[in-house]
């Protein structure tokens, strides 16, 4: 089959197109990951500015007490000596450990990767890092020594903060200019949880004696993502309570009645069986469906019998 | 249920089921105790255990519509990606490797930046200089009052010479040093860098306006006959201080030019290419500007002679040479 030809393939660099997270490993297998958002690191900003700063108060609080309270007025400089000093080797170090995770991404579940699918390079942390310094650390430590002598400063300040913050709203992975210089953005973790196969909990046609049989024209009305569907709702239990009961057991009705009129199933279903009617469809249509695709005849859905609209720009 | 009558997809599933959960329990163990903690067989398996769940995945891909099991082994394959793929170094070697090949390299590749640079200040102190005997009024322009210190054309020879050779214990070591590193200076190096993205300009205005200043600040000194006292105030740490501002000004414009000027590459990637490179060069340049706050702090109220002063500082200055272009001359 040829690339062009294939959904998924042509569905991938649609999403690399569009900037989502689609990242290739050396292996060359497109892995999908979800773009955190601006919202979890913010939270993972914060408690990092947490942590670096209790630090830093440790050790300003045992200077005091080693030194003298006649260094006092000297102590705001070196509180934010110390803070700088702490800052960025909290974040390259714990991030190359980590493999791109500081602690307060570790709480929070995200991040950073390598755009190109290779591994981080410790040049790319320190890159992003050192690049989140100049971009919203001394600016907005700039913003908070406000003075009203010198508004320019503020001005500046205020300004490029903006743009800077601006600059990860205006593009899909929601990169900042640090991530930009880096070659870096920053993801979900995702979470590896293997459902159980309904596929193997279907009563199998032998020994139901095929109590619902289910032929090919049968099975040529839908496609993946009715079947997929169909599977979210089979892996949602009977519910707890007495109207979530009454209420699934309603919605199987419904569903059972939509898919018998739809592909013509003549037999009456019983109520008792209707869950078993669906998972009887369900493991019919899988396999009928996966035999499809590997003949190359891929059912993306129910529209897959309608001729393709024409595209105007390929037309003569 | 016998294997016989599952369906394919699903047999597959049974099949390689178990080399998956293999696979997860090693890639949980590799990132709660570390790639380097874990024994030989289980770091191998987990390597070819990754390698079999992107070729599971590849397959499941075309042969399965089981929404859960695609789901699965996608996240799968992805954490069992980034624990293969994790930076393996150690922090020592990483700042061997910066001080030995990767800074001065930086440097040398940086050439036409760090004359750029340099060549900004030069240019800016050229005009400070000549303004400032056209008019002693654009002192007050360029400079600061709180930076000035009450050291402008109001102020007395005696006082401006008395500022230069200062023994107030107050500005001594580790009080001096702290209040420099956030004084204008560092500010202006950081400034400098970061706004270099925004197609070079802004870094080289402000390391002009910086010449500016010391253009005008050294014709007063000059004006009242102070002009070698102050070079020597200023050599023992400005020299390497300077330097500073410079090549983190280099680093902006090297990163701005990037956007400017892409060549055949996007210039997302001219800018991280770029980047590589300039981000060393910010390094260096807090570095230098850590040793000349030590200098400042330290030495420029310890010496008090003038050709000590301009031995330290020009001494420092070459030293600095020396590190960037010694392990060129090494390689031959």
């Amino acid at each position: 089959m040829s690339v062009l030809a294939d959904p998924i393939a042509a569905d991938n660099s649609a999403r690399a197109i569009s900037g989502g997270g689609v990242l290739v490993p050396p292996e060359g297998v497109a892995l999908h990951f979800r773009v955190a958002g601006l919202g979890v690191r913010l939270g993972a900003q914060i408690v990092d500015i947490l942590i670096t700063g209790i630090a830093a108060t440790a050790i300003v609080v045992l200077l005091i007490s080693v030194l003298s309270w006649a260094a006092l007025p000297l102590l705001g400089a070196v509180v934010s000596a110390l803070f700088f000093f702490i800052r960025i080797p909290y974040y390259v170090l714990t991030e190359l450990a980590w493999n791109g995770q500081t602690l307060g991404k570790r709480t929070m579940n995200i991040k950073v990767v390598a755009n190109d699918g290779g591994p981080l390079t410790t040049n790319a942390l320190v890159t992003r890092n050192l690049m989140k310094e100049a971009e919203l650390f001394l600016p907005g430590t700039l913003l908070f020594a406000l003075n009203a002598q010198y508004p320019l400063y503020s001005l500046i300040g205020l300004g490029w903060i903006i743009a800077v913050i601006g600059v990860p709203f205006l593009n899909a992975r929601r990169r900042r200019m640090g991530d930009f210089v880096a070659g870096t953005y920053v993801i979900h973790l995702p979470e590896p949880v293997l459902l159980p196969d309904l596929a193997r909990e279907a009563p199998a046609p032998t020994q139901q004696e095929a109590r619902f049989r289910f032929l090919s024209h049968h099975l040529d009305h839908y496609g993946a993502y009715e079947l997929q569907t169909l599977e979210s709702m089979l892996r949602t239990g009977p519910g707890v309570s007495e109207t979530e009961h009454r209420n699934r057991a309603e919605t199987v009705k419904a569903v059972v009645e939509n898919i018998r009129r739809k592909i013509d199933y003549a037999d009456p279903v019983p109520p008792q069986d209707a869950r078993d009617f669906l998972m009887a469809f369900y493991n019919a249509q899988r396999a009928h469906l996966e035999q499809r695709q590997l003949f190359g005849d891929r059912r993306a859905d129910k529209f897959h019998d309608r001729p393709e609209p024409e595209d105007p720009k390929k037309s003569p | 249920m016998a294997a016989a009558d599952l369906i394919r997809s699903a047999r597959f599933r049974a099949e390689r089921e178990v080399d998956w959960r293999r696979l997860e329990h090693l890639v949980g163990q590799a990132e709660t105790r570390g790639l380097q903690n874990m024994g030989f067989a289980d770091a191998r398996d987990l390597a070819n255990l990754y390698r079999q769940a992107t070729t599971s995945l590849a397959i499941a891909r075309e042969i399965s519509l089981d929404k859960a099991l695609l789901s699965y082994l996608e996240a799968l394959t992805a954490r069992a990606y980034l624990s293969v793929y994790a930076p393996q170094e150690r922090v020592s070697g990483m700042l061997a490797r910066f001080f030995k090949q990767g800074a001065p390299r930086a440097m040398r590749a940086a050439w036409p930046y760090l004359i750029i640079g340099f060549a900004s200040m030069f240019l800016g102190a050229l005009v400070g200089y000549l303004l400032y005997f056209e008019d002693n009024g654009w002192f007050y322009t360029f400079m600061p009052t709180e930076l000035a210190g009450g050291r402008d054309p109001g102020a007395s020879t005696s006082y401006l010479r008395r500022q230069l050779y200062d023994t107030d214990p107050q500005n001594n070591g580790l009080g001096a040093f702290a209040t420099y590193l956030f004084s204008h200076n560092t500010r202006i190096a950081i400034f400098v860098f970061g706004l270099g993205v925004f197609l070079c300009a802004p870094a080289i205005i402000l390391t002009f306006y910086n010449g500016l200043m010391l253009g005008a600040f050294f014709a007063l000194h000059l004006d009242r006959g102070l002009g070698w006292d102050l070079f020597g105030w200023l050599s023992i740490h400005g020299v390497t201080e300077l330097s500073a501002i410079c090549v983190a000004c280099a680093g902006g414009v090297q990163m701005g030019a990037a956007v400017l000027f892409p060549g055949r590459r996007r210039r997302v990637d001219a800018l991280r290419h770029a980047g590589q490179n300039a981000v060393k060069l910010a390094i260096i340049a807090a570095l230098m500007l850590v040793m000349a706050a030590v200098l400042e702090g330290y030495g420029r109220q310890l010496v008090q002679s003038l050709s000590a002063r301009l031995t330290i500082g020009w001494g420092f200055g070459v030293l600095w040479l020396a590190w960037f272009v010694i392990p060129a001359w090494r390689r031959g």
